[in-house]
């Protein structure tokens, strides 16, 4: 027996392992029959783990705390309901450590539960075999430098050195990414980890382009290799980086090359239009390249030139079913529209869109209708949170129809659904609104630092009593601060202003420079009772360094009852709000 | 028969010595037929089967269902290809350690192919079934059950008296390696990496039973 184990022990080390050059040719075609199925079997599994980390990623983005929304907010790092204090305040994850609402949870056992984003995580890592390499990472140390290559891979690759085929195929780059993608993830196991589930997020993105990358290769590799194995080819099924950058594009802004295409044919358009068309024509031009909202694209100049021109007033609508959680949005008719061309002709038709868009992406449009005054009465109705309701702008854009040629825009107005108070009534509450020209982006070159129409700010608020305050009785004092002000570095001319209004038209103003760094404070001398019916504003101004005028950039509003309730009942303590700053629609001056 | 539709990609292996039958096996699994002609398998094959795998939630009710793709690796016996096919298993995440019921030789050496896994393997404790073969062949038969069946307790693992002939078992068997490299799966995900070294599977090979050692030398 002793011989026997020895022998084996021998055998093991005699040979030396992955050499296939010591198989006689036929045995050689088998093996390497046997790792081509292998591969091909590979391929399609590593197209379903890049669907799964798709998907994964997809749920990520539905709603989490990013670096743009800090940990330590009381709101529920998914669905980004704000939680209460004492009462439905979530509790932590004990994967992730985030605050987490009851609704997002997936419940394991009595006292197991996980966040939905975790849960996705878990799934994600049992689905994509992810375990196993974990696992393997561990015994095998060389996995990290090589990265999940197996053996058939291996194998394969060695015999395309030995082989015969003239055209050396790209061998697949080493997966680099994955070993970020496991750095990221140690530390995760020694303790919980919060900002590692974000790291890793961001890494995942790079790893799936690589991925699909050495998928490229692979494929194309399989392809030089098949000249015996013809049928592989057809098996090819890898997506290319290119669709696969499309997918990964699909929440983000249009990617680079995109950009210059639709900046170049609007310019394009511009410059063979304004020959024979009118003055209404050229400003349709500039309303069209300005589409792409999100784009740099070239806005068009002339678009001041123009602004006098865009008249008349639409009646919206709104209303909220909280039983089906529907935002109604009635677009009720329109007056006094300006002409579509010199003809005074008018195919007016309205189109709706819920903003932010990384949030909503249903696009509405009414039925076309005739004149400069029509009449539409069409409501549309879309899903959405009510507490999504007082961070949601609804945009209205009218435009009028040209057949084949391209729309002509006719104005647009911008509407907060914070201003309606929705949550109260469920009656439907109209609007006339005047409609103004097209927007440029508030902030003109600097989209990259604002991705969406909102920006969410951190304020938390404090209310002191003063009950040694002899003068005024119950006088006290309102605190704000607000926390992570270096969102709002936009400039430097930039300031921020607080406006508190009092019932009777009175106004309480502060105003403080930006300084990135330090939190932003304000405080309000203002009374218990005045503050039941107060209204504070915080706005976002930028001076103006050529007209003296000063530019209002973003605005946020803080109103309501139950708002100053919560300070009211706890006074002392620091209560968080989130504040909606949303990118102002008029362009207001002032100086 | 391949498309992505699947939950899970199972990878198993199929080892022990030449003419066991683990290519039969797998035939008999994947296909549910029999072909009793031997021919020796060159270096590795794999076959690929889809089943349903349904959870068994912890209340007794029938969780969910999965589409599970198994890859069932088969591995050559001869000593010859050794060395490639032991390169494969570390890309396996259960294994099925067969032997022949009529082969007292192939018995002996489940402990050579323990070691081998040990060394091998993806990690130190992989989910293993222990398979004896040709349990139809009971005129022929060297190993006994009771004999099996305590080598299979000291490692602690399944074992099954399957055969392929007839098809008796062999399902049982590679539906309890799945179980288990499920089971596997969740606990690697659930418990943070220290953990799962010490608990309940770590004495699978770790405790290499000594008792064995000493009547077989």
């Amino acid at each position: 027996m002793k011989l026997e184990e020895e022998s084996w022990e021998n055998r093991h080390y005699q040979l030396c392992p992955m050499d296939l050059g010591l198989f006689q040719a036929l045995e050689r075609e088998r093996v390497l029959e046997v790792l081509q199925r292998d591969k091909a079997l590979r391929t399609i599994e590593a197209d379903r783990i890049r669907r799964l980390k798709v998907e994964l990623q997809g749920i990520y983005h539905q709603g989490a705390k990013t670096i743009t929304r800090p940990y330590g907010q009381r709101s529920c790092a998914r669905c980004q309901r704000p939680l209460g204090k004492f009462w439905d305040c979530g509790s932590v994850c004990c994967g992730c450590s985030h605050r987490i609402c009851s609704r997002c949870r997936v419940v394991r056992s009595a006292i197991e539960w996980k966040c939905t984003m975790c849960h996705a995580f878990r799934e994600f890592k049992i689905k994509s075999g992810d375990w196993f390499l974990e696992q393997q990472a561990k015994k095998y140390t060389d996995i990290k430098e090589n990265g999940h290559e197996t053996t058939g891979d291996k194998l394969l690759q060695s015999y395309q050195r030995l082989s015969f085929i003239a055209v050396v195929p790209p061998t697949p780059p080493p997966f680099k990414e994955v070993k970020s993608f496991n750095k990221s993830e140690e530390p995760k196991t020694s303790k919980p980890f919060t900002k590692s589930m974000e790291n890793l997020m961001m890494s995942v993105s790079a790893h799936i382009r690589k991925l699909s990358k050495s998928q490229n290769d692979l494929s194309v590799e399989a392809g030089q290799l098949t000249v015996n194995y013809g049928r592989l080819n057809s098996r090819r099924k890898s997506l290319s980086e290119g669709a696969l950058d499309r997918a990964c594009n699909l929440c983000k802004a249009p990617s680079l090359p995109d950009l210059s295409q639709n900046a170049k044919s609007s310019e394009q358009y511009a410059s063979s239009s304004s020959v024979y068309l009118t003055d209404d024509d050229v400003s349709y031009t500039s309303a069209y390249s300005d589409e792409h909202r999100d784009s740099n694209s070239s806005t068009g100049m002339d678009c001041g030139f123009f602004e006098n021109s865009v008249t008349g007033e639409i009646e919206v609508a709104f209303g909220y079913n909280n039983r089906t959680s529907c935002l109604e949005i009635t677009i009720k008719a329109c007056r006094n529209l300006m002409f579509g061309d010199m003809r005074k002709k008018c195919h007016p038709y309205v189109k709706v869109r819920l903003l932010p868009k990384k949030y909503h992406n249903n696009k509405m449009k009414t039925a076309v209708r005739r004149g400069n005054n029509p009449v539409y009465n069409e409501t549309f109705t879309c899903a959405l949170e009510r507490e999504q309701l007082v961070s949601s702008v609804v945009k209205v854009s009218v435009w009028h129809s040209r057949g084949l040629k391209r729309k002509l825009f006719l104005g647009e107005t911008f509407l907060r659904l914070a201003d309606f108070s929705l949550e109260k009534t469920h009656t439907q509450r109209s609007v006339w609104n005047t409609l103004g020209p097209k927007q440029r982006h508030s902030l003109g070159g600097d989209v990259e630092l604002f991705p969406s129409d909102l920006l969410l700010l951190n304020a938390q608020l404090q209310f002191l009593t003063h009950t040694d305050d002899t003068l005024t009785g119950s006088a006290g004092q309102l605190k704000v601060v607000i926390t992570d002000v270096w969102k709002l570095s936009v400039s430097k001319t930039a300031y921020i202003e607080g406006v508190l209004h009092l019932p009777g038209e009175r106004e309480l103003v502060q105003r403080t420079a930006l300084k990135k760094t330090d939190a932003l404070q304000m405080s309000f001398r203002v009374s218990l009772q005045e503050l039941q019916q107060a209204n504070l504003q915080i706005n976002l101004w930028e001076k103006h360094t050529f007209s003296l005028a000063d530019r209002l950039l973003r605005s946020a509003r803080l109103a309501g009852e139950s708002s100053w309730q919560r300070l009211q009942q706890s006074p002392g303590e620091w209560h968080d709000f989130v504040l909606p700053l949303h990118a102002t629609v008029s362009t207001n001056m002032r100086s | 028969m391949t498309d992505g539709d699947y939950d899970y990609l199972i990878k198993l292996l199929a080892l022990g010595d030449s003419g066991v039958g683990k290519t039969t096996f797998l035939y008999r699994y994947t296909d549910n037929k029999f072909n009793p002609k031997f021919i020796t398998t060159v270096g590795i094959d794999f076959r690929e089967k889809r089943v349903v795998y349904t959870t068994n939630s912890p209340n007794g009710t029938t969780g969910k269902t999965f589409k599970v793709h198994l890859q069932l690796w088969d591995t050559a016996g001869q000593e010859r290809f050794r060395s490639l096919t032991t390169a494969f298993f570390r890309d396996a995440m259960g294994f099925l350690l067969m032997f022949d019921l009529t082969s007292q030789q192939s018995f002996l050496n489940v402990r050579n192919w323990m070691s081998q896994l040990q060394a091998n393997a993806y990690c130190e404790n992989p989910d293993i079934v222990l398979v004896g073969n040709k349990a139809d062949l009971s005129d022929q038969r060297e190993v006994q059950e009771k004999q099996a069946k305590e080598l299979a307790d000291k490692y602690g693992i399944p074992y099954f008296e399957t055969s392929a002939a007839t098809g008796a078992e062999v399902d049982k068997a590679v539906v309890t390696l799945l179980d288990l490299v499920m089971k596997r799966m969740e606990q690697c995900v659930d418990k943070p990496a220290a953990d799962t070294h010490n608990t309940d599977g770590t004495s699978k090979l770790d405790a290499v039973p000594t008792a064995e050692k000493k009547c077989a030398c």
